[in-house]
């Protein structure tokens, strides 16, 4: 189960790629993670990749320069649809739903794009996020469960 | 009064213009026209006329329907009517459909001229003083929206990403690694600084009249050079830097010295890490009362189609540097304040020039 996930992290801020790294370290054992500071080199190794055989999720900042969240989903749609299947989309927003631009939610195609999780990133609301999704039962969020403290 | 107020006369009796012109040439710069071709032409070549004056009764068309056509083409000038026939009819298709300001009954009197030139040329700058706050509020909105959105995320960007960090510091027992957490946790606060700084440079600008003194520029590069000396000694980036001034030069420091503290933090912020040979240069010559800097550096260079962007606020072209989107926006607002202007050349890989042009006030 747990080489099951891999993750894709994409993240301007240097300080949140590592926390978030080792938030999922701390959660999983031997997590496949992989971050990118620049959203462009992100699709180039998803592209690289082409279909995989494990899922991934990829952890997505809206606001960065150069291409933003909105951009590189635009881009991602691009990719067949096979490829786009092997992946899940979880944006990371400053704003919550609730005071983010109603765009945000929106915008977003809803096969692509799983859900939203507010900054700052906690495993508690990684874990809640996959379970609502199906995409973890409730078995599998209670044993992460012990990696936390209490 | 600076200038004369401009009028427009147009009448299709020549003896009438004459005397319209006789009478208030001295006064007013006075335009006359024969015809309605002849008033549009003016119209066009000269978008400073503030008065229109008018008869009604012409051949082919009225005055009313000139006024009328006009308000949609040439909404800005004060449109007065002159006519002899004063039934009520064409009073209320005159003010209906042509829009007008006044109303002056022919055979004019100077007097009823001039107190309609005198309350119609209020009208008009009061009119277009509107025009101009209505310009600034819906700039200073447009700004503001960005800002709200660019504050949630470059303010609380930081924020959350520490608390994030503080979060997990708790869990980390390894004390290199909540070492390394530190060190970006640091570059975050910085950013942050940085862009508080920015966000002041950025309100200081949009305010406050210009404080004109004497520039000596070699007195404001020897101020400015120590602090890029460390950089360029830890960085080994030449620095060089050429001042030639002879002649007084009057402006206002405080943006100059803004222009130069970002165009040079920028050229050393944006330098080919790899590249074994790095140099960034200014060079301000004064001459003929005019300041052209040069700030030259052989950095990473800007995409070709970013450079229209790169004055945007909150615009950032670069993702590996803590840039605020302030810097260049804040550069461009100063040589706009300073009356001056810059041009950018660029080439990917090999490095970025400004060349600034300001006037001495």
């Amino acid at each position: 189960m747990d080489k099951e996930y891999s993750f894709i992290i994409v993240d301007d801020s240097e300080l949140d790629c590592f926390v978030i790294q080792k938030v999922i370290e701390r959660a999983f054992k031997n997590p496949d993670i992989v971050s990118f500071q620049n959203a462009n080199h992100a699709l180039d190794a998803i592209k690289e990749q082409g279909v995989k055989t494990n899922p991934a999720i990829i952890l997505l900042d809206i606001q960065m320069p150069l291409m933003n969240g909105f951009q590189f989903i635009e881009e991602f749609e691009q990719f067949s649809p096979q490829i786009q299947d092997c992946y899940t989309v979880i944006i990371l927003s400053i704003l919550s739903s609730t005071r983010a631009p109603a765009d945000i939610h929106t915008e977003f195609n809803k096969r692509i794009v799983g859900s939203i999780i507010e900054k700052p990133f906690t495993i508690e609301k990684l874990l809640a996020l996959l379970k609502k999704m199906g995409l973890a039962d409730e078995k599998t969020v209670l044993s992460r469960k012990k990696f936390l403290p209490e | 009064m600076d200038e004369k107020i401009k009028i427009l006369y147009v009448d299709d009796e020549p003896g009438n213009l004459i005397g319209f012109k006789a009478s208030f040439r001295v006064d007013f710069h006075v335009l006359t026209a024969v015809n309605i071709p002849q008033a549009i032409n003016y119209l066009e070549n000269n978008p400073d006329i503030k008065i229109i004056f008018c008869d009604q009764r012409m051949p082919g068309k009225t005055g009313v329907d000139f006024f009328e056509e006009i308000r949609i083409s040439h909404p800005l000038p004060v449109r007065i009517l002159l006519t002899a026939y004063t039934d009520v009819e064409s009073i209320i298709e005159a003010i209906n459909r042509g829009n007008i300001f006044r109303y002056v009954k022919k055979p004019w009197a100077e007097a009823d001229i001039l107190s309609s030139i005198d309350e119609a040329n209020k009208f008009y700058t009061a009119n277009s003083m509107l025009m101009v706050k209505n310009d600034e509020l819906q700039k200073a909105y447009a700004e503001l929206t960005k800002f709200a959105y660019s504050v949630s995320h470059d303010i609380r960007g930081p924020l959350s990403g520490m608390l994030g960090a503080i979060n997990l510091a708790g869990e980390i027992d390894d004390i290199e690694e909540i070492k390394e957490m530190l060190f970006l946790m640091g570059k975050s606060l910085t950013k942050l600084d940085t862009y508080i700084l920015s966000m002041h440079d950025y309100y200081s600008l949009q305010r406050g009249e210009l404080k004109i003194t004497d520039i000596d520029f070699n007195k404001i590069i020897d101020d400015l050079k120590p602090m890029y000396m460390v950089i360029s000694k830890s960085s080994k980036i030449a620095f060089t830097t050429t001042v030639d001034q002879r002649e007084v030069f009057r402006s206002d420091e405080v943006p100059l010295r803004l222009i130069l503290n970002n165009l040079l933090s920028n050229a050393f912020k944006y330098q080919d890490k790899q590249s074994t040979n790095k140099s960034v240069e200014v060079s301000i010559e004064v001459h003929k009362n005019q300041a052209i800097i040069y700030v030259k550096d052989t950095g990473i260079g800007i995409l070709g189609n970013h450079i229209g962007e790169i004055f945007d606020l909150f615009y950032r072209a670069n993702f590996q540097e803590a840039g605020s989107g302030f810097g260049l926006y804040n550069v461009k607002s100063a040589i706009l304040k300073l009356s001056g202007n810059i041009e950018v050349n660029s080439v990917l890989h090999k490095g970025t020039t400004f060349k600034i042009i300001i006037p001495s006030i």
